[in-house]
C-alpha cells in the first residue's frame, strides 16, 4: 500500500512539472512582458517608476532573461515566497485576489462531487435492480439528455426561468445583506441556499455519466456467483444488493474521479461566469480577454494543481478501499 | 436405509411436479418441466445428466435461487425439518423471513466456482460470521469462534489465521473447503452441492469429495450432489436421479443405475464413459446427436430423436408416463409402460 | 449464448440459436460491415438520429439556399425585434380565407425612459412568404452556381423577416441559426479529423513500439486529461493574436480543441493495437510472411475502423460543446463568424436574456445535434461490438 502511494505521489511530479510549464506558457504566449505592461499601467495613471523600482523587479522575475530562467525564477518565487506575481488589471499581488475563488472552486467542486456520486450512486443501482422498468428507461433518457446539454446552457435556461416565473435571477452564492458581512450563522444559510444551483448544474453532466457506469458495473455484478452464495446463505435481500455488488461496483465508479474532477473544474469555470459566482471563473475569463497574464496564468496553475492532487487523493483512497489493491 | 419401506419421515425433500421456465425474448425455454424426487434424510442423492437437462435450475429452485427471466410456475417443494414441521418452499414469498430462515439455516448450497462465489471484498470471517449470525443467535465472538471451528473441520491450517484472510489469497481448493465450511456451519439438514468439483484440479476434487463423505458422517446432512460426472456419482450417492431435457427420466438406487439401468438413456450415459476394469473392445459409445436446442423441443418423449431403441411411430407422438419397477425405481419410458401399465 | 445474463444456470441453459435457423447461412457469409449494418439497423433510435444528423449537415452545406437573409444583413430598426410567426391563412379581396403563409410586420415605437424599442405587430403590414423566393443579394450554391432564389422567405426580400426574433444589430436569428450550422457542425469534423490524426499517429506508434515511447505517449495523456480542459483551453485561445483573421482563428481554435481531443481516439487506438497484435489471425499473417506495414494495413487496420469510426462519431459532440463554450465566453471565434456558440453569445447576462429570451432558442441545435451524435456513436459502437455494453 505505501508503495502505491509512493509511486502514485512520484507520477503526479512530472505531472505537476507539465502543468507548471504549461501555466508558464500561457503566460508568456502573448506579446510584450509583464514589466512594459506594468510601466504603461503606472504611467497612465500619472506615476513615475523609478529606475530602481524597475531593476529591482527586473532582477525579480528575471525579465529580459531566456524563458527558462523566467520559468525558474516564477516557480521559484511561487515555491518558496508563494510570490504569484502581480495582476496588472487590479494593480494588486495575484495572492491577493486568488485565494477565495480558488477556495469556493474547491468547495462547490468537492460538493458536487459528492453530489454526483450520491445521486448517481442510488438511481444507478434503482436502474440496474430495475432493469428494462419505466423508471431505467427514464433513468437512461435522462442521462443523455444531461450529456447533451452543456451546463453552462442549464445556468442560462435557469436564469430564463427564474426571471420569467420568480422575476429575481439566482446569480452570486450570496444575498446582497451577506455579501460582505462577516461569517455568521445567517450568512451560512444563506449560502447554502444559494450554494445549490450551482451544484445541481454542475453536477447534471457527471451525474448523467456516472449513472450509466454504475448501471453498467452493478448490471455486471448483480448476477456473480457471490452474490447468489449471499443469497444462499439467507441474507436479506436489501442488505445484500449493497452489502455485495454495490461494494464491488463502487471502485470503478468511484474512481471515474479522475476524469469527473477535471470535467467538474471545467464546467465550474463557464457556469460561474454564467452565474456570477465568485470563483475562479469569471476572474479568470477577465484576466484572459484583458492578458492579464500573471493573474491568468496563477489560476490555470492553481486549479490544475488542486485538480490533480484531488485526483491523487481520490486514488489513495479507493486503493485503501479495496482489499485487493489494499493488501498487495 | 437399505430396506424398501420408508416412512413418511424419513423424507426430508419432497419435489412434487415442479416446473421452472425462462421466459426469453426468443421463447420460453422449459428448463425444468415437471420433477417429482425425493431426498431422504441424511443420504446422498445424486442427480445426473448431461448440461442442459435442467439439473442445476432443480438445484436453485429449491432454494428460490432462479433469477429473471426464469421462474418456477408449478409445482411443491415441500421441507420437512422434523415431526410435522412442513414448509412448502415454492410456495414462500421471494425474499421472505420464513425462506430466508430456511436458506443457509436447514438447506445450504454451494457451488461450482470457488474462485467467484465468495466476495473479494469482505474476509473469509467475515462472511462465515454473517452466516452464523444470521441463523443462530450468537454473539461476535461466539459467531467468529464457531468460523474458526468450522474451518478447522474442512481441514484448513492455521484456521485463526485464515479467518482473517481475503478470498483471494486462498488457492481454489481451499476457497471451495471455505464454502463448504460455510454452508456447514448452521449446521443444514441438506447440503445442495452444485457441480462442487468441477472447476478444480483432479487431486483437489478428490480431497473435496472425501472431505463432503467425511463430513456426512460427522454432521449426518443429507447432500444433493449435482455431477454430470457418473464416476463421481458411484463413488458418493447412494440414490440417483437421471435428467433429460427438464424431466427425470430415471430414479433409482446406485447399484440400480449402474447394474441394471432401465431407461435408454441411461444406458447410454452409461456407456458413454470409460470404465476402469472392463476394457472395452473398440471405442466408446458416445450417445448419438447432442441435447435438442430448447426452442424445439422433440414432441413425444423427448428423447426419441437419439434413441437407439426408439418405437417409431409411438415415441414421436406419446409422452410417457412415470412407471414404477419397484417401490425404489421409477423410469419414464415407453418400453417399460405396457407391462407394468 | 444470449446476452442475457442468468448467471443461476450457466451450465444448464444450452446455447440458443437463432430461431430463423435460414439465416444463419446469411450471416456467415455476410462481411463485417454488412453484419454491422445489420446490428445497427435494429437500432430504431440510433436509426432515426443518424438521419437527422445527416439532415443537419445538409442544412449546413446548403445553408445560403435555406437561410432567406444573408448572413451579415443587419436592420439597427429592428434590434431585438420579437418573433414573428408564421400565419397561414388571409383574407382576399372577396373576404374568403385563402391560404397564404405570411406574417406581419411590426410598428415600432421608442419607449421615451429606457430608449427602448416596443414593437406590435401590425394586421395592415402582410409580408406574404413564398417558396424559392428571390433574395436580396446573389450568391453562389456550392460555391458555383451562381443564383438568388431561397428554399423560402418573404416574396419581398426588402420586407422585415424575423420568424424567431431578431438580436441586438436587428439581424435575422433564423438565417444566423442556419449559417451557424456550418460553423458549428464543421468545427466538429476538422477538430475530429485533426484528433483522429493525432490520435492514430501517437496511439498507433504507442501500441506498436511499446516499451519506453509508449510509456512516455500514455504520461502524456495522463498528464493531459488530468488538466480541467476549459481553463486550459481558454487560456491557449485567450492567447491567440487579436489580428488574425475569420479563417486562421477558425483553425487555431480547431487545433487548440484537437490538443484535448485526441488523447481519448489515441488511447482507443493503443488499446485495439494491443488487443491485436495477440490475435490468431494476425499472428498466422505474421507466420505467412507478411511484412509488418502489410499486417497493420491488411489485417489490422480493417478490424478496427470500424471501431474508430465509432468513437470518432461519439467525439465530434464534445468538439461541438467545446467550441459552443469557448465562443460563448467570447474567447473562441468571434463575430462576423457565425456559431452557435457566438450566438449565444448575445445572451450571456441576466439582462440580454430577459429582453430577448428567443436568443436561447440558438440552445436547440446544439442539444439537438449533440443528443443526435452521441445516439448515433451509441448505436456504432453497439453494432461494432455487440458485447461491449
Amino acid at each position: 500500500m505505501l508503495q502505491y502511494i509512493l509511486q502514485r505521489v512520484l507520477l503526479m511530479i512530472p505531472t505537476l512539472f507539465g502543468i507548471s510549464l504549461l501555466s508558464f506558457g500561457i503566460i508568456q504566449l502573448p506579446p510584450g512582458d509583464y514589466l512594459t505592461f506594468y510601466v504603461a499601467e503606472l504611467s497612465a495613471q500619472g506615476e513615475e517608476v523609478s529606475e530602481a523600482m524597475l531593476a529591482q523587479l527586473e532582477r525579480q522575475y528575471g525579465l529580459g532573461r531566456p524563458w527558462y530562467v523566467q520559468y525558474f525564477l516564477w516557480v521559484r518565487n511561487i515555491i518558496t515566497k508563494g510570490d504569484f506575481g502581480r495582476s496588472f488589471t487590479w494593480n494588486k499581488p495575484v495572492n491577493d485576489l486568488i485565494w477565495d475563488r480558488v477556495g469556493y472552486t474547491m468547495m462547490i467542486t468537492l460538493l458536487t462531487v459528492v453530489f454526483v456520486w450520491i445521486v448517481a450512486l442510488l438511481i444507478g443501482k434503482y436502474a440496474a435492480t430495475h432493469q428494462y422498468s419505466p423508471g431505467d428507461y427514464i433513468a437512461t433518457f435522462v442521462g443523455f439528455i444531461g450529456l447533451a446539454v452543456p451546463n453552462f446552457l442549464l445556468a442560462l435556461l435557469l436564469l430564463y426561468y427564474s426571471l420569467k416565473f420568480f422575476g429575481l435571477s439566482p446569480a452570486g452564492l450570496f444575498s446582497p445583506e451577506y455579501q460582505d458581512a462577516p461569517w455568521s450563522v445567517g450568512k451560512w444559510i444563506d449560502f447554502l441556499s444559494h450554494l445549490w444551483i450551482p451544484i445541481v448544474i454542475l453536477g447534471t453532466a457527471g451525474t448523467a455519466g456516472s449513472i450509466r457506469i454504475m448501471r453498467a458495473n452493478l448490471l455486471d455484478e448483480l448476477h456473480k456467483p457471490y452474490v447468489i452464495t449471499a443469497r444462499a446463505k439467507g441474507v436479506p435481500e436489501r442488505t445484500l444488493i449493497w452489502r455485495y455488488p454495490v461494494r464491488v461496483a463502487l471502485n470503478p465508479f468511484i474512481s471515474t474521479v479522475g476524469w469527473t474532477l477535471p470535467e467538474l473544474v471545467s464546467g465550474s469555470v463557464i457556469v460561474s461566469v454564467v452565474l456570477n459566482l465568485p470563483t475562479t471563473g469569471p476572474l479568470l475569463l477577465g484576466a484572459l480577454l484583458q492578458q492579464d497574464m500573471f493573474l491568468a496564468g496563477s489560476f490555470i496553475l492553481l486549479v490544475s494543481v488542486l485538480t490533480v492532487i484531488g485526483t491523487l487523493i481520490s486514488d489513495i483512497l479507493l486503493a485503501w478501499l479495496d482489499p485487493r489493491i489494499r493488501l498487495s | 436405509m437399505s430396506d424398501n419401506h420408508r416412512t413418511d419421515s424419513d423424507i426430508l425433500l419432497d419435489i412434487r411436479g415442479l416446473k421452472t421456465y425462462f421466459h426469453l425474448d426468443e421463447g420460453t425455454v422449459r428448463a425444468v418441466d415437471g420433477v417429482d424426487f425425493t431426498v431422504p434424510r441424511g443420504t446422498t442423492i445424486g442427480i445426473v445428466g448431461e448440461s442442459g437437462c435442467g439439473k442445476s435450475v432443480t438445484a436453485f429452485s429449491i432454494l428460490q435461487l432462479v433469477e429473471r427471466p426464469g421462474r418456477i410456475e408449478e409445482g411443491s417443494i415441500v421441507l420437512n425439518t422434523g415431526g410435522q414441521n412442513r414448509v412448502d418452499i415454492a410456495a414462500l414469498e421471494h425474499d421472505s423471513e420464513e425462506l430466508r430462515q430456511i436458506r443457509g439455516k436447514d438447506i445450504a448450497m454451494i457451488f461450482q466456482e470457488p474462485m467467484t462465489s465468495l466476495s473479494m471484498m469482505y474476509t473469509v470471517g467475515f462472511q462465515m460470521a454473517e452466516a452464523i449470525r444470521l441463523h443462530m443467535d450468537v454473539s461476535k465472538e461466539e459467531a467468529r469462534d464457531r468460523a474458526i471451528e468450522m474451518l478447522q473441520a474442512v481441514g484448513i491450517p492455521r484456521p485463526e489465521q485464515r479467518f482473517d484472510a481475503y478470498p483471494f489469497e486462498l488457492s481454489g481448493g481451499m476457497r471451495q473447503r471455505v464454502m463448504i465450511a460455510m454452508a456447514l456451519s448452521c449446521d443444514p439438514m441438506l447440503l445442495i452441492a452444485d457441480e462442487p468439483t468441477t472447476a478444480l484440479d483432479v487431486t483437489t476434487q478428490a480431497q473435496i469429495l472425501e472431505l463432503m463423505q467425511r463430513l456426512q458422517e460427522e454432521f449426518g446432512m443429507a447432500i444433493m450432489l449435482i455431477t454430470h460426472d457418473l464416476g463421481v456419482v458411484a463413488e458418493m450417492c447412494s440414490e440417483v436421479v437421471v435428467m433429460y431435457l427438464g424431466e427425470v427420466v430415471e430414479q433409482a438406487d446406485v447399484d440400480t443405475i449402474f447394474h441394471n439401468p432401465q431407461h435408454p438413456y441411461t444406458q447410454a450415459l452409461l456407456e458413454s464413459i470409460p470404465r476402469l476394469g472392463h476394457s472395452h473392445e473398440g471405442r466408446l459409445n458416445p450417445i448419438l446427436g447432442s441435447v435438442p436446442d430448447p426452442y424445439h423441443r422433440p414432441s413425444g418423449c423427448p428423447f426419441h430423436p437419439r434413441c437407439t431403441q426408439v418405437i417409431t411411430g409411438r415415441c414421436e407422438t406419446v409422452h410417457p408416463e412415470i412407471s414404477q419397477l419397484d417401490p425404489r425405481h421409477t423410469v419414464r419410458c415407453l418400453l417399460h409402460e405396457e407391462p407394468h401399465g | 449464448m444470449t446476452a442475457t445474463p442468468h448467471a443461476a444456470t450457466p451450465s444448464a441453459l444450452p446455447p440458443i440459436e437463432t430461431p430463423e435457423a435460414q439465416d444463419d447461412v446469411r450471416l456467415l457469409v455476410a462481411g463485417q460491415w454488412q453484419l454491422m449494418w445489420w446490428r445497427f439497423r435494429k437500432h430504431k433510435v440510433a436509426m432515426a438520429a443518424t438521419a437527422i444528423s445527416l439532415l443537419i449537415y445538409l442544412v449546413a452545406v446548403f445553408a445560403e439556399f435555406l437561410a432567406p437573409l444573408p448572413r451579415d444583413y443587419y436592420a439597427a430598426d429592428y434590434t431585438f425585434a420579437p418573433p414573428q410567426g408564421i400565419k397561414w391563412f388571409l383574407e382576399n379581396e372577396f373576404g374568403n380565407r385563402e391560404f397564404r403563409p405570411h406574417m406581419l410586420g411590426y410598428t415600432v415605437e421608442i419607449e421615451a425612459v429606457a430608449l427602448r424599442r416596443v414593437f406590435t405587430p401590425d394586421p395592415e403590414q402582410v409580408i406574404e412568404l413564398g417558396f424559392f423566393v428571390d433574395g436580396l443579394e446573389e450568391y453562389r450554391l456550392l460555391g458555383i452556381f451562381p443564383t438568388r432564389k431561397h428554399l423560402f422567405g418573404p416574396k419581398d426580400p426588402t420586407q422585415p423577416f424575423y420568424l424567431i426574433g431578431a438580436d441586438k444589430l436587428g439581424q435575422d436569428l433564423y438565417s444566423r441559426l442556419i449559417y451557424g450550422t456550418r460553423i458549428s457542425m464543421t468545427i466538429g469534423l476538422v477538430g475530429v479529423t485533426l484528433s483522429l490524426v493525432l490520435g492514430i499517429l501517437l496511439g498507433g506508434v504507442s501500441g506498436l513500439l511499446g516499451g519506453t515511447v509508449d510509456n512516455i505517449i500514455q504520461r502524456v495523456i495522463e498528464f493531459i486529461r488530468s488538466v480541467p480542459s476549459i481553463p486550459l483551453w481558454m487560456g491557449l485561445s485567450a492567447a491567440l493574436p487579436d489580428d488574425w483573421d475569420a479563417l486562421k482563428r477558425y483553425f487555431a481554435i480547431t487545433v487548440i480543441l484537437s490538443i484535448v481531443g485526441w488523447t481519448g481516439l489515441a488511447r482507443v487506438v493503443r488499446g485495439r493495437f494491443l488487443s491485436l497484435r495477440e490475435e490468431d489471425f494476425v499472428m498466422s499473417a505474421r507466420l505467412d510472411g507478411v511484412s509488418e506495414l502489410g499486417i497493420i494495413l491488411r489485417y489490422m487496420l480493417p478490424s478496427f475502423l470500424s471501431h474508430i469510426i465509432a468513437s470518432v462519431t461519439l467525439s465530434i459532440p464534445g468538439m461541438i460543446i467545446a467550441e459552443t463554450s469557448l465562443s460563448f465566453l467570447g474567447l473562441g471565434l468571434r463575430p462576423p463568424v457565425v456559431s452557435w456558440g457566438v450566438l449565444l453569445r448575445d445572451a450571456q447576462n441576466v439582462r440580454a436574456i430577459a429582453t430577448a429570451p428567443w436568443l436561447l432558442i440558438a440552445a436547440i441545435p446544439v442539444v439537438v445535434s449533440v443528443l443526435a451524435l452521441n445516439y448515433v456513436g451509441d448505436g456504432l459502437r453497439d453494432a461494432v461490438d455487440p458485447y461491449s455494453r
